[in-house]
């Protein structure tokens, strides 16, 4: 085939006739067209696969080394007592699960890992489509907003984390200020700090940089469905509950399937949250598995144990996984 | 026809209501941290909101440039960002693109084993790569941190642009190929242009995820080689006594750049993050 492309330019020249179809929205060839040229033109579909297959290689050296490899070792080091401070791995089978059942810290980081993963992603759910509703009413100054209200998702955690530090110390910080001006002075503290307020703070930090992101996917997905179907319900005299019920839900239910997914592993996995804002204390009460992992491989050095709960964490989301999968595939039989 | 208008005001109100009240809890904080910025210590621990005119400053920002470390760790984070973002997107786009087009062997398997590495808990996956990283002398490198952060981002960036690909017609590629084109001139000159919104995406997704990591830069940093904003400001304020004034200066700076490029993105982020969700017919 390179011969019939003897020069760069003229290769550029001919591919831009296609693109320029493109855009201009024409096909740049029938289908049946281009396949009866293939055959004519003998144009080697097998050996160009295997240069497509090639194109994947990097990927999946990258990924093989950094994620494969390394999930393959953590689950050999959660059968060992690996420790950075000591030279010898020994093996000691289960020894490292036996000894997550007596450990307190353990069982009170994985009760608040699926508290926050399951209340985070619920709230923002619903959030989300309050947020969405809102944005698909055609009225003033609704496209600035739209423009404007997913920079929450998009700066980094830790400056978020700052922000909302600051906004929680006592005296100084926006929220007691504000709480001083209603009357409220008796509330003064440092949110973050508190042992009843710090777990839902933290679950608010999540709402903050995420509802948006719902809240616009899902009207994405709200902008797709045809308006014939609203003007067809409204003709049959379906209230506004109906319409939702039954044209809105059923229309973005793909985005929410992938929205919810990708978020409770998102969420379950998120260990920036917590560390940053309040490093799993004040004792204990915000800790969740992540960040106990953390502290027990980076403080401790216990990567053998801090492997064995971390695939505790990856056990629990595969069944989380299948589970979930085989609800959707019964909702979309029935 | 009046109860119907009624109804329609009042979709308006409840409407306005939910933008009002998300306006104030979304956009506040971050308008509050750059007032915040301007502000002396002194006025700062006021607990007053607004303070008299003299003590509004630029001295935060002066101090952070002239006294500290942060132009260092800036340019530490913008190092960082471009080289992944570079070598990310060489990586995805041909990944997703091969993915796409082309009759691979366990195609299926391939794609649902990348996107389910999302599943992996990343604590778990950094203690081995520690050791790897390690083993490769990378500690406290440059492309220690990046080939580390790679892990965060590649997965979602090649199911993003895959799905991204997959609505592009075939039909393009089949008349550049009849024309001559071999894949590398095909991706070159007809879908890397053609997906240039979506590549765009995938670009700034790499971008802000390397420039908000704190994870990954934690166990990978040793020195202010490689330390990055995020790790200054989990320091800056966690010390004892704070500077407000100054984290706050930091804080904005490091929002700034993401902003920016968020602003020349924004209308395509979510039709681009999302596309491996929506198929269009």
């Amino acid at each position: 085939m390179r011969e019939t492309c003897p020069t760069f330019m003229k290769t550029r020249e001919r591919c831009a006739v296609g693109r320029a179809d493109f855009l201009r929205g024409q096909p740049p060839m029938s289908a049946d067209h281009t396949s009866q040229l293939r055959k004519r033109l003998r144009v080697p579909v097998i050996r160009e696969s295997r240069q497509g297959a090639l194109l994947l290689l990097p990927a999946l050296i990258i990924m093989a080394v950094f994620t494969v490899y390394p999930l393959l070792d953590g689950l050999w080091m959660a059968l060992t007592d690996q420790n950075l401070l000591r030279k010898t791995i020994d093996f000691i089978g289960l020894n490292n699960f036996a000894r997550m059942l007596s450990d307190n810290v353990f069982w009170l980081s994985l009760e608040h890992s699926i508290e926050l993963t399951s209340l985070v992603v619920l709230f923002q759910f619903a959030l989300g489509l309050v947020l969405a509703w809102a944005m698909s009413q055609n009225l003033p100054g609704m496209t600035l907003f739209k423009s404007i209200i997913m920079a929450s998702w998009v700066i980094p955690v830790a400056a978020t984390v700052t922000m909302f530090k600051f906004m929680a110390q006592p005296d100084i910080g926006f929220i007691n200020i504000v709480l001083k001006a209603l009357g409220f002075s008796n509330l003064n503290r440092y949110w973050l700090g508190d042992l009843t307020f710090a777990f839902p703070f933290i679950m608010l930090l999540h709402l903050w940089r995420n509802v948006p992101f719902y809240g616009i996917a899902f009207l994405a997905a709200m902008q797709a469905i045809p308006k014939t179907y609203y003007e067809a319900a409204e003709i049959d005299g379906a209230n506004a509950w109906a319409r939702f019920r039954y044209i809105t839900l059923p229309g973005i239910r793909n985005m929410i399937t992938v929205m919810v997914t990708i978020h409770v592993l998102w969420t379950f996995n998120n260990f920036d949250f917590v560390w940053l804002a309040t490093g799993g204390g004040p004792v204990n009460v915000t800790d969740v598995l992540p960040t106990y992992i953390y502290r027990q491989s980076w403080s401790n050095y216990d990567l053998g144990y801090a492997a064995s709960m971390g695939t505790v964490m990856l056990v629990i989301l595969m069944i989380y996984f299948v589970v979930y999968m085989r609800v959707l595939e019964g909702q979309a039989r029935s | 026809m009046a109860g119907r208008s009624a109804s329609r005001i009042r979709t308006a109100l409840m409407a306005y209501l939910v933008v009002i009240v998300s306006v104030i809890f979304f956009i506040s904080p971050m308008l509050w941290i750059g007032y915040t910025s301007f502000r002396t210590q002194g006025s700062i621990f006021s607990g007053q909101i607004v303070s008299p005119s003299k003590e509004y400053t630029l001295q935060n920002y002066v101090t952070i440039f002239s006294e500290t470390d942060f132009p260092l760790y800036f340019w530490n984070s913008l190092r960082i960002g471009v080289v992944i973002t570079l070598f990310s997107l060489f990586v995805s786009i041909i990944g997703a693109y091969s993915l796409s087009r082309f009759n691979i062997r366990w195609k299926n398997a391939l794609i649902i084993g990348i996107f389910s590495t999302q599943m992996f808990p990343q604590v778990l996956l950094i203690i081995p790569m520690y050791l790897v990283i390690v083993d490769l002398g990378l500690l406290d490198r440059v492309i220690g941190v990046v080939l580390g952060q790679l892990i965060l981002i590649l997965p979602f960036q090649i199911w993003m642009l895959k799905g991204y690909f997959d609505n592009l017609p075939l039909d393009l590629d089949d008349a550049a190929r009849i024309d001559g084109c071999n894949i590398a001139e095909r991706l070159l000159y007809v879908i890397i242009p053609i997906a240039m919104p979506g590549i765009s995406v995938a670009a700034f997704y790499s971008f802000v995820v390397s420039w908000g990591d704190y994870l990954i830069v934690s166990i990978i940093n040793q020195t202010s080689r490689t330390a990055t904003l995020t790790l200054v400001m989990q320091r800056l304020s966690a010390s004892l006594l704070i500077r407000w004034g100054e984290v706050a200066a930091v804080t904005v700076l490091t929002i700034v750049p993401t902003i920016l490029l968020f602003s020349f993105i924004q209308g395509r982020l979510v039709a681009g993050l999302t596309a491996g969700a929506i198929r269009e017919e």
